[in-house]
């Protein structure tokens, strides 16, 4: 999760997401330079003392500033389409689970091995108990395994949601009468929250998503949440 | 009428320039846009017309004088002379050394930093007048600042009079609570949070 007032991405969970980090370091060092060098070029028109009006014919300075954005979109495009297929990649996934948003909760089902249905609310802010998470922490956690991959089927019952868990560089988005399927392998256990990042009434800033991440042996053990 | 003198006395930038132009001046009035103007630009040094259109009779005399061989004029009238100075002052040629302040025009003449009537026949401003600073910018600076201060005080009355009180979880002990249940789930390890906090000794890295 983000602490307050936090503005870069949060540490990665799974390896997608560490690819994701890095694109977004390079391209936004060459955001800056462009920036930089723009507003340079701002300051020298703003305080020069030259006054000539008839410049003309420049050729060769127009072929430099042609060639040289395309070489530095192509030096973009290509990590970035990098990415774009890694997160297609065919991974056998271990694990299916569907998640269906509402107004305004999810409902998550665990049909693979027998039928675990259950809805997650955000806890009201008369239920909380100090130190818990205001607007984040919900009654019932998304629990699974880490380093296997896991498969989620998203959709929505009535309008639209998306379904976004932002350590694990996922979201998709819930849409009434459609099936969206994300994979994601998780590296480290721990507690993952996200928000629903698709305006869907009162309450949508108060549907949050929260991910359980066990190692394998405790989540086979069996039922490791309570109803 | 008096919206022209109004706007006479609002700086260079302000307000459209050609409205305050208008105000100031008295010899030469443009009555039509079509017509060639006077203008005093720093990326126009010659205009397409005299400052003055007019001439009074001392300026008739000097003109006459000016168009004789000037070998036959005095010092002074050199000087004054326009055409002779343009002649020796050439775009960076220098004839004496730097003037006094002020004087930083296009030819350091020394002679120049009174102008003569020749030239005022002919220019409104010299360089140096036209390019002055201006104490614009304290004003700004000054009515930002100002503005910024008022915004303050409205933020302050907003925070005392509208606002509700703040969510329980911004006390200082759920605060507390709440970064030590994250340090134990270990959020962020890698750059973030738990990055900073050293696990062995208990406490914030140093």
């Amino acid at each position: 999760m983000a602490h307050a007032a936090q503005v870069g991405l949060q540490d990665a969970t799974s390896p997608i997401m560490e690819e994701l980090i890095t694109f977004h370091d390079h391209a936004l060092m060459i955001i800056f330079l462009i920036s930089f060098l723009v507003l340079y070029a701002l300051f020298l028109t703003l305080t020069t003392k030259l006054t000539n009006t008839n410049i003309s014919d420049a050729q060769e300075m127009e072929t430099v500033w042609t060639i040289l954005p395309a070489i530095i979109l192509v030096l973009i495009a290509l990590p970035s389409l990098r990415i774009l297929y890694m997160t297609d990649e065919v991974n056998d996934p271990s694990l299916t689970i569907k998640s269906i948003g509402h107004q305004w909760y999810w409902t998550y089902e665990y049909t693979d091995y027998g039928g675990l249905i259950f809805n997650s609310y955000m806890l009201p802010p008369l239920f909380l108990e100090p130190g818990d998470l205001r607007l984040l922490d919900v009654d019932n956690r998304v629990v699974l395994p880490i380093e296997a991959p896991i498969r989620m089927m998203i959709t929505s019952q009535d309008v639209l949601h998306s379904w976004a868990v932002p350590t694990l560089g996922l979201k998709t988005d819930a849409i009434p009468g459609r099936l969206n399927q994300t994979t994601f392998t998780a590296t480290r256990p721990g507690v993952y929250y996200g928000q629903c990042s698709e305006i869907c009434g009162a309450n949508h800033s108060f549907m949050p998503i929260v991910l359980e991440l066990i190692p394998l042996k405790i989540f086979e053990m069996g039922p490791v949440f309570t109803l | 009428m008096l919206a022209t003198r109004v706007f006479s006395l609002v700086g260079k930038r302000a307000i459209s320039t050609s409205v305050c132009v208008r105000a100031h001046e008295s010899v030469v009035k443009s009555e039509d846009f079509s017509l060639p103007a006077y203008m005093d630009r720093r990326d126009h040094p010659l205009p397409e017309v005299a400052h003055v259109k007019h001439l009074s009779a001392s300026q008739k005399a000097l003109k006459e004088k000016e168009k004789a061989s000037w070998s036959s004029l005095s010092m002074d009238e050199k000087v004054e002379s326009l055409c002779f100075l343009l002649h020796k002052c050439g775009f960076g040629e220098k004839w004496l050394n730097v003037a006094e302040e002020g004087a930083a025009d296009l030819c350091a003449c020394k002679w120049l930093s009174s102008l003569p009537p020749v030239y005022r026949i002919k220019f409104k401003e010299s360089f140096a007048e036209m390019n002055r600073g201006s104490n614009e910018w304290k004003t700004v600076v000054g009515g930002a600042m100002f503005f910024i201060g008022f915004t303050a005080l409205v933020i302050m009355w907003q925070k005392h009079y509208v606002y509700g009180p703040l969510p329980q979880s911004f006390d200082k002990e759920w605060v507390a609570k709440q970064t030590k249940r994250m340090l134990d789930m270990k959020v962020n390890p890698i750059q973030g949070l738990a990055s900073k906090w050293d696990y062995e000794k208990n406490e914030w890295k140093k």
